[in-house]
């Protein structure tokens, strides 16, 4: 099967069994009731892909793998962009209010983090404080004036919004990219790295 | 939430200042400005809890056999991994050094 799972993916299927002996009681507890695990940008054996389980606390984050052969469903950020919830949070107010301008903006965009989370498996993640996280799919480059317009967009929102371009060699924050440095941070599987254009192989 | 500190023998004061990196998870904010003459300061603000030992080992390794310029350094971590961490210490270096 080809690997064909992004960062940000959340995927069910995974059992307790599955776990490192080591994992703590929570992350299997988690498992159990069912929550989905994210993608993480990570290298891993052909066979397998490199997940995160959340907890019910911040701190409560669990890096492991997840076979492919047992991926029951899959859900991507992109999917979850008119899925309504009915929660009196900012992020939530934030996601409302933006999403008819992110529908215009001409790419495609998607939820990530503890919304992502809650709006794919119901499970709550979101709390008053939390941001709201967004990717944006950026296979051509996107400019840093276009950049720029996005970030007044997010900023007119509720809560701290935080997205993501997703370049064809990784992924940058796009608050950086609209912002005064010339070199910013690229992450992908293999490592993060400072580029002054993230959509270009590096050498 | 915590914040640690930590202090390096250094230089002589750089005369810039700069804001390296970005609010996000996983990554970090870093904020150089001219420290006092011989001292190198750190304020971390972290919301990793307990991570004291790998922040003093990572400034250790960096500034291990030389002389730092006498900057007083403000961090916000949301999370970062070293890795990460000694990429935006390096790009504020960096910035720095230009003026």
């Amino acid at each position: 099967m080809v690997n064909t799972f992004l960062a940000h993916d959340l995927l069910w299927g995974m059992t307790p069994e599955q776990l490192p002996v080591d994992a703590p009681a929570w992350v299997s507890e988690s498992i159990s009731a069912g929550q989905p695990v994210v993608v993480r940008r990570a290298l891993s054996a052909p066979d397998h892909i490199a997940v995160g389980v959340r907890g019910r606390l911040r701190e409560q984050r669990f890096a492991t793998v997840m076979s492919i052969d047992v991926i029951s469903r899959r859900v991507k950020p992109e999917d979850l962009c008119h899925v309504s919830i009915d929660r009196d949070v900012p992020a939530v107010h934030a996601l409302n209010q933006l999403r008819p301008m992110l529908d215009d903006c001409g790419w495609v965009w998607g939820v990530s983090g503890s919304a992502g989370f809650e709006l794919a498996s119901g499970f709550q993640a979101l709390h008053a404080r939390s941001d709201l996280d967004l990717i944006l799919r950026a296979p051509q480059p996107l400019d840093r004036l276009k950049a720029q317009a996005l970030v007044r967009i997010l900023d007119t929102a509720a809560c701290q919004v935080d997205m993501q371009l997703q370049t064809p060699f990784g992924a940058i924050a796009l608050r950086e990219w609209a912002g005064p440095a010339r070199r910013v941070l690229l992450k992908n599987a293999r490592e993060a790295c400072l580029v002054i254009d993230p959509w270009e192989q590096a050498a | 939430m915590e914040t640690l500190s930590f202090e390096f023998p250094a230089g002589q004061p750089p005369r810039g200042r700069t804001l390296v990196g970005c609010v996000g998870s996983g990554d970090l904010e870093v904020l150089i400005e001219p420290g006092q003459a011989g001292k190198l300061t750190i304020k971390v603000q972290t919301s990793v809890n307990g991570a004291e030992q790998r922040w003093q080992h990572l400034f250790a390794r960096m500034f291990d056999g030389q002389t730092p310029p006498a900057m007083a350094i403000d961090i916000h971590d949301f999370g970062a991994t070293p890795g990460v961490v000694r990429l935006r210490l390096e790009q504020g270096f960096e910035e720095i050094g230009h003026d």
